[in-house]
């Protein structure tokens, strides 16, 4: 998982519980997503994951 | 022996299938296997620890009866209707009808906490559950939302529910694929006063927009008429200009024909005059080669006559003067003989009446009245014939007194104005010069008086 790149379907930021989509088993699914630092990541931006919470949580960084 | 052989081998074959069917479990693509028993651990990279039985998702396996159990967890999504009376964070009470998709994760974490919790249930005992779940967090969610975040700000709900729903999902291995709120019902009619000031702004807006929109068609419109009365007017003077136009072309032509006709008339009248010039010339020609021609030969005839004639006169006349010329001259030195005789015998004369004159002078000196009546009585009947001669030119005269009245008359005639004497002499002298002239006698001038 770690290394994935997907895209934010529901607003990152501190304090709230946002939503990425990412392409595991063949398709895409939902994961619960937290930021891996403090930035705000608005919907439609590219992400990475930089840690995976088992079994549906990820906190994800900027896509460089 | 040998199709005994076969036999055997084929009824084996027929077991080993059968049995084979038997142990051999094949999962669905939206089911997982879970099973438990005999050798049946999962060692899956993501748990560490063992889960206690064995999931399978999407192949087959062989399961041993007796010895393992299995159990078909579906993983298909489903749907549930929630229907919850709840309060907005502003204390709004609301009835809210809403709708919710949620699986079984696809990951063996969230398949293993799904089994633990809804293996043995049955469809309606997971669905009442799961209703229960979610009326209970729509109520969270709903307590923490404004009611106009929930009927505009999508993002902030969907934040809400996940927010509330994430942990309790995990626990359950359940994947929320959607949660929609249908309808909210306001008992307040919050809702109905919220839109109100739009719907006012609105109405407004529309009611300003209509009458503007009317002004300007008004404006318009009215532009548009003005400019069409323009229209018409021009119309109508160009119309009136045009009919005046062809009033006046008709009048023309109307008068074409009589004017055409006078002027055919004038022709008429010119080419007759001309006629009758010609005519009048022809008359003059003819007159002039019929009267004047042999008027002109008369009168050429008679000039060269009267010519001839005044030139045989001319002659004659000088044939004549030229006589008398010569006969004058010839008279005159016979005169001039005569006249020296004659004017010897006058001399003589003369001087014989210078001697008579001048004795009458000498007598008229001594007595003047004796002389001049003794003249006037030699000279009478003179007198009277020259006072009768002023009678002449009377064609009537009535003499009253008879005799006497003659008399009187002549004695008046003869002694009228104051130069009686004068007219008596002049009368006197008169009668001198036609002594040789017959003297009408004083009878006779009084019978002519008469």
């Amino acid at each position: 998982m770690v290394g994935k790149r997907g895209r934010v379907i529901g607003r990152i930021a501190p304090g709230i519980v946002g939503e990425v989509m990412l392409p595991v088993r063949g398709a895409t699914e939902a994961f619960y997503a937290y930021p891996a630092t403090d930035e705000v990541l608005e919907v439609g931006t590219q992400i990475v994951v930089v840690e995976f919470d088992p079994p549906r949580t990820v906190y994800v960084a900027r896509a460089l | 022996m040998l199709w005994t052989y076969l036999i055997i081998a084929a009824v084996a074959v027929v077991v080993l299938l059968i049995l084979f069917r038997m142990v051999w479990r094949v999962a669905e693509p939206n089911e997982a296997l879970i099973i438990s028993g005999l050798g049946a651990h999962s060692s899956s990279e993501q748990v560490n620890e063992t889960l206690g039985f064995k999931i399978v998702v999407g192949r087959g396996t062989a399961v041993l009866p007796g010895f393992q159990t299995v159990r078909r967890l579906p993983l298909d999504i489903r749907a549930t209707p929630l229907t919850v009376t709840c309060v907005s964070s502003q204390g709004i009470p609301l009835h809210i009808k809403g709708v919710t998709a949620y699986k079984v994760g696809d990951d063996y974490g969230s398949i293993a906490n799904a089994a633990r919790r809804f293996l043995e249930q049955s469809d309606e005992q997971v669905m009442s559950t799961i209703h229960e779940l979610f009326a209970g967090h729509l109520r969270a969610i709903v307590g923490s939302t404004t009611v106009e975040e929930m009927l505009h700000d999508r993002e902030t709900l969907t934040t809400n529910i996940r927010g509330s729903l994430a942990g309790d999902m995990e626990k359950l291995g359940l994947v929320v694929d959607s949660l929609q709120i249908q309808e909210i019902d306001d008992e307040s009619g919050y809702i109905k006063n919220l839109g109100r000031p739009q719907a006012a702004a609105v109405e407004a807006a529309a009611r300003i927009a209509q009458a503007e929109r009317d002004r300007e068609a008004t404006e318009r419109e009215q532009a548009a008429a003005a400019k069409k009365a323009a229209a018409v007017r021009e119309s109508s003077i160009a119309q009136a200009g045009y009919q005046a136009e062809v009033d006046q072309a008709k009048s023309k032509a109307s008068q074409s024909g009589p004017l055409a006709e006078a002027l055919a008339r004038q022709e008429v009248v010119v080419a007759e005059t001309e006629t009758a010039k010609l005519n009048a010339s022809l008359a003059e020609k003819q007159l002039e080669s019929t009267v004047l021609k042999p008027a002109d030969a008369e009168a050429y005839k008679q000039r060269t006559l009267a010519q001839a004639a005044r030139d045989a006169q001319i002659a004659a006349a000088e044939a004549q003067a030229r006589e008398v010329a010569l006969r004058g001259e010839a008279q005159a030195k016979a005169t001039e003989l005569t006249g020296k005789a004659e004017a010897a015998a006058v001399q003589a004369k003369a001087m014989a009446e210078a001697a008579g004159i001048k004795a009458r002078a000498e007598a008229l000196a001594t007595n003047t009245d004796a002389v001049v009546a003794q003249q006037l009585a030699e000279a009478y009947p003179e007198i009277v014939a020259a006072a009768a001669s002023s009678f002449e030119k009377v064609g009537n005269m009535v003499v009253l007194n008879g005799a006497q009245g003659i008399e009187d008359t002549l004695v008046k005639t003869i002694t009228m104005g104051g130069s009686g004497f004068a007219l008596a002499k002049q009368l006197i002298d008169s009668l001198a010069t036609k002594k040789d002239d017959e003297k009408p006698t004083l009878e006779s001038v009084a019978d002519e008086s008469a």
